[in-house]
């Protein structure tokens, strides 16, 4: 076969074939790399578009729940507190001269019980609507949650918010201040906590709001495991909120002290 | 210093391969698909010291007469890089041109046959085997281009530079794209052109140090075990 070729240039046809094979390996490798890379940006594409249905799933969840609240809310106030008041109009018009001591007393009860169904129908109903939020802020809401709900001498509250913070985004503040109330509520029902340390600071672009406390704490391996199982619909709640603010919430448990910190970035309301 | 140079180009086949045996003995936990490769490395790291040691003592250390020569070796080199690397391809476990993958070992093997029994004698002293040099490239250029195009076809989003399959089938594919003609028109050259088969000798000594690279860099490349 090689002799047959001995008079035409050898060299040449030496070269020549390298640069072709050379030619066609490159061209291959090329082919390959651009086909790869475009099928690495159709995964992102199809990612970045799954992402943003879910968040706008979240988003969607998190509005009607807010709704719901609203409405609730509003009925409690309007509604049942509205008839309460006015049952106790009726109640106050009730002469209790007329009244022997054993009735007398059953009244005095009755009233008192009023009062107090009164003030909790109100109570939940503020808590419901966050009308102190979009009033008075952020921080004086968290103030007035962390005082109405650890109501006991047991318990002591300390809180230290960061006063340069103004309102920014009001969804935002919605957001985090929902995410405090069930963290809050989270801490008394199962830490068996006696100390609460309540913190907010903003660094740069951030919002970081650290609850410390003794007592059962959670670690965040535990948090994970926790908010994929059927009843931690509160910790469910607590990170579709998170995932919506692109924030992020790290639990640290220890034998002293356990820390809750929620990482927010500060978005301005456009 | 040309000397010097084309010392270290002659002798680039035994110490290129030291590289990839380095990186292999860094990285002892080698995936079962690169088994083929570590034994190649091995295998030919000895052929080739063989083969030099023979090509620069030979006179001065009067070997005796049967042994003056290195063109076997190069055929053995020839054949077990060829058996091996089909090993490590099957081993790769590609769903594609399966057929063409049963047969070709089996031709390889009556075409080694026919050729030493009736073409060319193994042991020939006088010149290399360019016939089978060059069937033993195209037969690798074959399978590190269906390589290829599997990967093309392939729906799975691979991230290359992370898959050691990748390092030594790309490294392989340098070493015969460049080859193929070199091996080719070798004998031809030697007869016609012997300076330029000398010039093109080094071509394929450095396109050998490049393969190495590759294998070692495969060798140390073990964050992702996929193909």
């Amino acid at each position: 076969m090689i002799g047959g070729i001995i008079g035409t240039d050898i060299k040449f046809l030496v070269i020549v074939g390298i640069l072709v094979m050379l030619l066609l390996m490159v061209s291959f490798l090329v082919i390959l790399v651009v086909h790869q890379r475009k099928k690495l940006r159709f995964q992102t594409d199809m990612q970045d578009l799954r992402e943003q249905q879910k968040n706008q799933l979240i988003e969607a969840a998190v509005k009607s729940e807010e709704g719901e609240r609203h409405r609730i809310a509003e009925q409690l106030h309007d509604e049942v507190g509205a008839i309460l008041s006015s049952t106790r109009l009726h109640f106050s018009n009730i002469k209790d001269d007329s009244l022997d001591s054993g009735d007398k007393q059953l009244y005095e009860k009755s009233k008192l019980l009023l009062n107090d169904a009164i003030q909790q129908v109100r109570s939940i109903s503020h808590n419901l609507h966050s009308t102190l939020l979009k009033e008075f802020g952020l921080n004086e809401a968290i103030r007035n949650f962390a005082d109405k709900t650890v109501k006991s001498d047991l318990v002591t509250v300390e809180v230290n918010l960061d006063e340069t913070y103004l309102i920014q985004n009001q969804q935002m503040d919605i957001g985090i201040y929902r995410i405090f109330q069930e963290l809050l509520n989270n801490i008394l029902k199962h830490a068996k906590a006696n100390y609460i340390r309540i913190t907010s600071e903003c660094i740069e672009d951030l919002y970081y709001l650290r609850i410390i406390y003794n007592g059962i704490g959670l670690s965040q391996e535990q948090f994970e495991e926790l908010r994929y199982k059927r009843e931690g619909l509160g910790l469910k709640n607590i990170m579709n909120r998170i995932i919506l603010l692109k924030g992020s919430i790290l639990y640290e448990r220890s034998d002293m002290n356990n820390s809750i910190l929620l990482k927010i970035p500060l978005v301005k309301e456009s | 210093m040309n000397i010097v140079l084309s010392k270290i180009l002659d002798w680039s086949e035994v110490w290129a391969l030291l590289i990839p045996l380095i990186s292999l003995l860094k990285h002892k936990n080698q995936p079962e698909y690169l088994k083929p490769v570590k034994i190649y490395v091995f295998g030919s790291f000895f052929i080739f010291l063989f083969a030099d040691i023979i090509m620069e003592f030979k006179k001065l250390w009067h070997f005796p007469y049967w042994l003056r020569t290195n063109n076997y070796l190069y055929n053995t080199h020839a054949i077990v890089q060829l058996f091996l690397f089909i090993w490590f391809f099957n081993l790769l476990n590609q769903p594609f041109l399966k057929k063409a993958k049963r047969i070709i070992p089996i031709l390889a093997c009556v075409f080694i046959g026919v050729n030493f029994i009736f073409f060319e004698n193994f042991f020939e002293r006088m010149r290399l085997s360019s016939l089978m040099l060059a069937v033993a490239a195209g037969i690798l250029l074959f399978y590190c281009l269906q390589y290829y195009l599997y990967l093309l076809m392939d729906e799975q989003i691979r991230v290359m530079r992370k898959e050691a399959g990748f390092w030594v089938v790309t490294g392989l594919s340098i070493y015969v794209v460049i080859n193929f003609f070199i091996f080719l028109f070798y004998e031809a050259l030697i007869i016609n052109n012997w300076n330029f088969a000398v010039d093109v000798w080094n071509v394929h000594n450095l396109t050998f140090i490049i393969y190495c690279i590759f294998l070692a860099i495969a060798f140390y490349d073990r964050r992702d075990n996929r193909h």
